[in-house]
């Protein structure tokens, strides 16, 4: 009860003693707003992964025939959800007059696609059909359509990094031109061999697509597997893929669900398309997670070298929170001495500063807490008062791949920064602590 | 002399003053390290797109390219203030390395490699014909071929050190390149007839810009040829930029301005419409949106350091607070001996400006030290650890940067100086205000 009295008493009447609580309030929203905005950012990353190709992914190291059954095949595993095939090939499109961008083709079965991505949210045009997503296009019935994305048809504003969704729209119904390529069987003086064959397609963009992730909205150009296979394999039948994009049922364990994707792609392998043990051992099973480890890893990497850095600089809380206990103890000798002649022992007094410094660093991390998750909450709308204001677009999709700042608080990070915060605190109270349990109160009290 | 002696005193006597010097020198320290990476990181990435680009562009960002650029360059040529000058070419295209079964998306640029290399920092970029740039384009093992440069990233992979592994000689490889050839006014230029020109050229050497995103997606090829592959050779010449470089004397903006000068007048004999798209820019202006995200980050990084800068303000504040308190015996003899108030506000200023020197003084020797070692330091953390500050596999970063830039370093120890007298005005002016008859009497001694 005393000690809660003098802590009070302190807090009210010793002013300096906010300012450690700011400073340990300052250091802990630092701290937090960086892991949860780094944080925020790897998963988004990760996340953009499993948005684009699934949970799992399949890729042989040679395309592939016959992959309808393959599907049915995966599909008949209890872990998958689902599965579709791509073909991909890069390209340039010419999409009028001096535009002409160089782009990745995805050959995607919209309907399957959708259950494996939900990849639907994403069309501009189509996002709130309840019908399944269609190459279809209104103006040129017969046509091959396509989609592309959305950096592909326009440039976000320079100063805004907004897109002009007005003259998007305009450009659905459009026709563009793709050359592409791919690997054919061909006869060259006299020898057969495979040999790369330059492809000329037209098409008419059916629907946008914008998914925030500016790589995948800047590069990508999707046509229908069945007619991009025709026109870059034309002499091939069956059903060619180079990778298959798997969604897991939400109860599946992943490392069982990927040996038994394994295990059905060497048999189909073996069985179906005739392939050597080395050839189909050469194919990756691996979560689309797995796919952007190494960038996670490095990105994980420069998280923990800024928390390094700001960890060495909130060292410095602990000073200051020693500077103003000592301060404190330096000051209140006489309170000390009176709790001790009372028969305080000087354990007690030890811990009454001790506790203080808890109850700081409490109170600091608490509200540092408040302060970290109000910021990263709010990072979009910081951002966008900077511009305002400054003029300075801080944040931009094509450095940072992201139209909006991933901006989910980590708790699983705060909480142990909270930790030790208070941690800090009373190690910073420790010192000031022992000299106020080494005071004599004889010394203090006596009349001269 | 007081002035002189009790700061120093009370500096290394008391105790509490290392712990403001503790902190003012952790914090320069911090600063100091990661400035000194961040300025160096930027300075050689500008650096690098400075060479790259030369010293002023004119152009278009349209492929179409713009006409007449032929006789600008006469104009040009005629100016005293202008060292080098190189037209080129930039479009996308598909290149198909020969025996291959996979393409990639790539941007060409042609250029004449001589002029080019007066222009700018191509020549230093190449490998195998580093010392004679004349022979970029004409591979070693047929100089009859039509060669190509490419881009080190897309040609050779990076070890964990960042280094590339070059064969001794160029391998003879065949790249089908394709595009395609637009109409001045941008429609396809063989619309209905196969819409693309492919040509085939040999690969005869690597350029290694520095800057990952040129090096992972730039080929090189001779300008006439990929003028005629982007149909920029008909039914008017084209070009899609002009690359300039300054004598030593011209200062960038005002040779930026002067060739600005002679592009309005080109135009205006030219007629109106036909040259709009086409911009006079600085190396600075062309490259801003990749060298704006760098300067940001610094930005950000400046904005962090200076709350770091607030709470070694706070410390200093209350340890001066402290040292005031128990000193308040010596600030009652002075006043009583005739000291101003100004003087003893200035004795206390005196010793806060003390603990930032020497403060600042020992966190840039720790900095200086630090990044002295610091690559070797990072190779030790390699070797044991696997630890490296950047993975060299993904980023095209050589070493740390360690260069202190003096400027930088004067404004931290300044700011670290400022820090301290901040942090130290409230105490000292109490201790001013502080009345030697109520300091000095029986019951306070």
């Amino acid at each position: 009860m005393l000690n809660l009295f003098l802590w009070l008493r302190y807090l009210r009447k010793k002013k300096i003693v906010l300012l450690s609580i700011a400073a340990v309030a300052l250091s802990c929203s630092l701290l937090i707003v960086v892991t949860s905005l780094f944080n925020s950012f790897i998963n988004a990353f990760e996340q953009s992964a499993v948005e684009t190709m699934g949970d799992v992914v399949l890729t042989p190291p040679i395309k592939f025939t016959n992959y309808p059954m393959l599907i049915e095949r995966l599909e008949g595993l209890g872990a998958v959800e689902a599965a579709t095939a791509t073909i991909s090939a890069p390209g340039l499109v010419h999409l009028g007059k001096g535009n002409v961008r160089a782009v990745i083709i995805w050959g995607i079965e919209p309907g399957r696609r959708q259950k494996v991505t939900g990849f639907k949210r994403f069309l501009l045009k189509q996002k709130d059909s309840a019908t399944a997503p269609s190459f279809a296009t209104d103006s040129a019935t017969g046509k091959l359509g396509g989609f592309v994305g959305v950096g592909v048809v326009a440039e976000p504003d320079e100063k805004t990094d907004e897109y002009d969704f007005g003259e998007i729209e305009k450009m659905m119904g459009k026709r563009a031109v793709l050359t592409t390529g791919a690997a054919v069987e061909s006869r060259v003086d006299d020898k057969r061999g495979r040999q790369f064959k330059r492809r000329v397609l037209p098409f008419t963009i059916a629907d946008v697509l914008f998914t925030g992730m500016y790589y995948v909205d800047e590069k990508f150009v999707y046509l229908p597997i069945e007619q991009l296979q025709k026109i870059l394999y034309p002499n091939e039948e069956g059903g060619i893929a180079d990778q298959i994009q798997i969604k897991l049922t939400n109860d599946a364990q992943t490392d069982a669900a990927m040996a038994q994707i394994r295990g059905v792609w060497e048999e189909f392998a073996e069985k179906q398309l005739g392939w050597g043990s080395y050839l189909i051992s050469q194919a990756e099973v691996s979560t689309s997670k797995q796919m952007q480890s190494q960038y996670a890893a490095e990105l994980r990497k420069q998280m923990g070298v800024l928390l390094f850095i700001f960890g060495v600089i909130s060292l410095t809380v602990v000073v200051l929170v020693f500077c103003i206990f000592y301060m404190i103890v330096e000051t209140r000798q006489k309170d000390i001495a009176v709790i001790r002649s009372c028969g305080a022992s000087g354990g007690a007094v030890a811990l009454t500063f001790v506790g203080f410094g808890a109850c700081v660093g409490i109170i600091g991390s608490v509200l540092g807490a408040v302060l970290g998750y109000a910021v990263t909450k709010n990072i979009n709308a910081i951002e966008e008062w900077i511009r305002v204001i400054f003029g300075l677009k801080l944040w931009k999709s094509s450095v940072y791949m992201f139209s909006k700042i991933p901006n989910e608080v980590d708790w699983a990070w705060a909480l142990p920064i909270i930790f030790f915060a208070v941690a800090a605190a009373v190690v910073g109270a420790l010192i000031p602590a022992v000299v106020a349990a080494r005071t004599e109160p004889v010394n203090i009290l006596r009349y001269e | 002399m007081y002035k002189v002696i009790l700061p120093f005193r009370y500096l290394f006597k008391k105790r509490i003053s290392y712990l403001a010097l503790v902190a003012v020198a952790l914090c320069v320290f911090i600063v100091v390290v990661v400035m000194t990476v961040m300025t160096g990181l930027v300075r050689d990435f500008k650096q690098k797109n400075h060479s790259f680009v030369g010293d002023c562009v004119v152009g278009t960002e349209s492929l179409v390219g713009f006409s007449y650029y032929e006789d600008f360059m006469k104009v040009l040529e005629q100016a005293d203030f202008i060292e080098g000058l190189s037209a080129a070419i930039k479009n996308y295209a598909l290149i198909n390395p020969k025996g291959s079964q996979r393409s990639v998306g790539v941007e060409i640029m042609g250029i004449d490699p001589v002029r080019h290399s007066e222009a700018t920092g191509f020549g230093e970029t190449l490998h195998y014909s580093k010392s004679d740039v004349s022979r970029t384009f004409k591979p070693s093992y047929d100089p009859n071929l039509a060669g190509c440069v490419v881009g080190i990233d897309l040609w050779l992979g990076r070890d964990a050190k960042g280094q590339y592994t070059y064969a001794a000689k160029p391998e003879r490889q065949a790249l089908g390149v394709s595009c395609f050839p637009l109409t001045p006014k941008g429609a396809l230029a063989k619309a209905g007839a196969g819409e693309v020109n492919t040509k085939t050229f040999y690969y005869s050497d690597t350029s290694h810009s520095g800057l990952a995103r040129v090096d992972s997606s730039f080929v090189y090829l001779p300008f006439e040829q990929a003028q005629s592959l982007c149909g920029m050779d008909r039914p008017v010449k084209r070009a899609s930029w002009l690359h300039i470089k300054f004598g030593p004397n011209v200062k960038p903006e005002a040779g930026c301005e002067k060739v600005a000068l002679l592009w309005r007048q080109f135009v205006r004999g030219k007629g109106a419409g036909l040259l709009d798209t086409v911009k006079v820019q600085s190396w600075k202006d062309y490259r801003r949106p990749f060298i704006a995200a760098m300067e940001k980050e610094q930005t950000m990084l400046t904005a962090m350091f200076v709350l770091v800068g607030v709470t070694t303000v706070f410390i200093v504040l209350v340890v001066f607070y402290m040292i005031i308190s128990h000193k308040s015996k010596d600030i009652g003899v002075l006043k009583s001996v005739g000291i101003s108030n100004s003087n003893i506000l200035l004795l206390f200023l005196c010793f806060a400006f003390w603990v930032g020197v020497f403060g600042s003084a020992i966190g840039a020797a720790a900095g200086w030290q630090f990044l002295v070692h610091i690559n070797q330091i990072e190779n030790w953390l390699f070797e044991h650890f696997e630890f490296q500050l950047w993975d060299r596999t993904i980023y095209a970063i050589g070493d740390i940067p360690n260069t202190i830039d003096l400027e930088v370093l004067a404004v931290i120890i300044v700011s670290a100086i400022g820090a301290c007298l901040a942090g130290a005005l409230i105490p000292s002016w109490q201790a001013a205000r502080q009345k030697p008859v109520e300091i000095l009497q029986v019951t306070q001694l």
